[in-house]
């Protein structure tokens, strides 16, 4: 009897529950993923063995998060590889463009049903005062990843980037790999499919820095993150005008570090367990609060999409406005951050988010010039102080900006700023200290860990590297202890799974 | 190779004195070639030989070489 309610009970665990994801900082992940790699290497030989094996567990994985919806990623793999094949093999040049515009069409047709069509609905009934009831639709978590990377091989064949694919399973590999699909990196096929097809690598320095990033990413969304979200940043993004503007203000520095640490740290994750199997991804963030510009942040913050949405959207639309010259770059800039907020979520939150980071960059974009010409004059263009004021400057617009981006919305947004201005009470902060020092002290630390020099992280994932085996299993057994121990009782899911 | 003609337009726009161009040569290896920047170069070039590039064609070049190459087709 015993024996078959076990049993009952382990293979529950293959079963898709909504809102039960296999999230990486979960043992029921580590239990899987474990599995996984001793079949892995075990079979490494074979490629095929080795291709089939992951686009199955890809599967599965999927099929955890979201169901039969796993479907969609086979579907969006068929449409994608079909129409970067006959774009390939098209000599005319208008039948390509009409291939590829389908495909764009099909791809966020179906990246807008899931995700838009409410918020359409809403404001449709917004302006015109119609009541038309709201559809009951599924948001397949990660579809705004996996759609981006999808769509980037069929434009890159269609510019010549890229030859087609020439096998469905090596493409459908590359759509549906599990350590990327549910939130990024977006990585390009031109880097990803010749791994596919190489022979099975795993150097050292894979193996060591593997196990620093996944370690590092743990810490930053079990330790920090969730630790400052759970006990702070949350309550007071829930009902700022409940708490003083000190708070408020504590608050936007905490969901700063914590949005960071959140969506950072899952790509360490994603990318220390891809290289683990011998895959290296792309590098999706560097250090972005150590930016000097709006601009610097986004070549440091999301990499993957910001370049996406750089080779994608901006050059084709910057080529279009040519003529207007620094206007024609200016309105690009616009409308590419329109899109960008637009991107992350359904919302009037994410699209202001966009567009004040579009305007942020359209407005630095004309005073460049003029900015340059009196540093110049005052003798500093090229000094640390600058630098230094440029970091503290471009840190502090972003956080304002993040307020927009966490608020659940805009008159909440409003309230936090108009509680720090209006209702700051700055003695409560020795009440925070005392109330909060565990908060504090990660907020401080987070930071610190953020100015630290890249060739530190070099160094300690070198360290790691060299460390034995066993060395390595104790550091990250002691890792996942501390993560235990910081665990709040509610598990809470990455903030970019909304996307 | 790399025509001293497109050469010398490539570097007046961005104000380098001399800098080496190879056909292998990419855009963002040449200082001051920056994303925002990109938009001038392929400007003067147009005027340069008074031409006027697709879009397309624009997008699809991946390194300078290729930019010598389109100009050499259109300025036939």
């Amino acid at each position: 009897m015993l024996h078959n309610i076990d049993l009952n009970k382990f293979l529950s665990l293959f079963n898709y529950i909504p809102d039960d994801p296999l999230l990486f900082s979960t043992a029921e992940f580590m239990f899987f993923f474990f599995g996984f790699l001793v079949f892995y290497t075990a079979f490494s030989k074979s490629r095929n063995f080795r291709v089939y094996l992951i686009i199955i567990f890809s599967l599965f994985f999927y099929y955890k998060a979201a169901g039969l919806y796993f479907l969609l990623l086979v579907f969006s793999s068929l449409v994608n590889f079909f129409a970067g094949k006959f774009i390939g093999t098209t000599e005319d040049s208008l039948r390509r463009k009409l291939l590829l515009i389908s495909s764009i069409v099909v791809n966020i047709g179906v990246l807008f049903y899931f995700k838009y069509t409410n918020f359409f609905i809403d404001i449709i009934n917004h302006f015109r005062s119609s009541a038309i009831t709201p559809l009951d639709i599924f948001l397949p978590v990660g579809i705004s990843f996996f759609t981006f990377k999808a769509l980037s091989y069929v434009i890159d064949v269609y510019l010549e980037k890229l030859e087609p694919e020439k096998s469905f399973r090596d493409f459908l590999l590359y759509v549906s790999f599990f350590p990327n699909i549910l939130a990024g990196p977006i990585d390009r096929a031109t880097e990803f499919l010749p791994q596919v097809k190489s022979e099975l690598k795993i150097p050292e320095t894979y193996i060591g820095r593997g196990i620093f990033l996944i370690m590092a990413g743990l810490f930053k969304k079990a330790v920090i993150a969730d630790y400052i979200g759970v006990n702070f940043v949350d309550r007071i993004f829930e009902m700022p005008t409940r708490y003083t503007g000190v708070e408020n203000l504590l608050a936007v520095y905490g969901y700063a570090l914590k949005v960071y640490c959140d969506f950072s740290g899952y790509s360490d994750i994603a990318i220390g367990i891809a290289l683990l199997m011998g895959f290296k991804l792309m590098e999706n963030f560097n250090s972005p609060y150590q930016a000097s510009s709006v601009a610097e942040f986004w070549r440091r913050w999301h990499i993957s999409l910001s370049s996406w949405l750089l080779d994608y959207l901006f050059r084709p639309l910057q080529m279009k406005f040519r003529n207007l010259r620094m206007l024609g770059n200016a309105t690009a800039l616009f409308i590419t951050f329109l899109i960008c907020g637009l991107w992350h979520g359904a919302s009037y939150t994410f699209i202001l988010w966009g567009a004040v980071h579009g305007l942020l960059m359209a407005i630095a974009l004309f005073t460049k010039k003029p900015r340059q010409a009196v540093y110049e004059k005052l003798g500093i263009s090229n000094s640390r102080l600058l630098h230094a004021f440029q970091v503290v400057i471009t840190f502090h617009i972003i956080a304002v900006t993040w307020v927009l981006f966490g608020a659940s919305s805009l008159s909440s947004a409003m309230d936090m700023f108009s509680q720090i201005f209006n209702y700051f009470k700055g003695g409560v902060f020795i009440q925070f200290v005392q109330a909060f020092p565990g908060v504090l002290g990660l907020i401080i630390l987070g930071y610190i860990l953020h100015f630290i020099p890249k060739s530190v992280e070099i160094k300690a994932a070198g360290l790691l590297t060299r460390t034995p085996l066993w060395g390595k299993a104790l550091i990250l057994a002691v890792m996942i202890w501390v993560v235990a121990q910081a665990k709040s009782a509610d598990l809470q899911p990455f903030i970019y799974f909304k996307f | 190779m790399i025509s001293d003609r497109l050469k010398k337009t490539i570097l007046n726009v961005l104000k380098l004195d001399d800098y080496e161009i190879q056909s292998e040569t990419r855009a963002d290896e040449v200082p001051g070639w920056d994303s925002l920047n990109h938009i001038n170069v392929i400007l003067a070039v147009e005027k340069e030989y008074q031409v006027r590039f697709k879009n397309i064609e624009v997008l699809k070049l991946k390194n300078i070489g290729d930019l010598q190459k389109l100009v050499d087709s259109k300025a036939k």
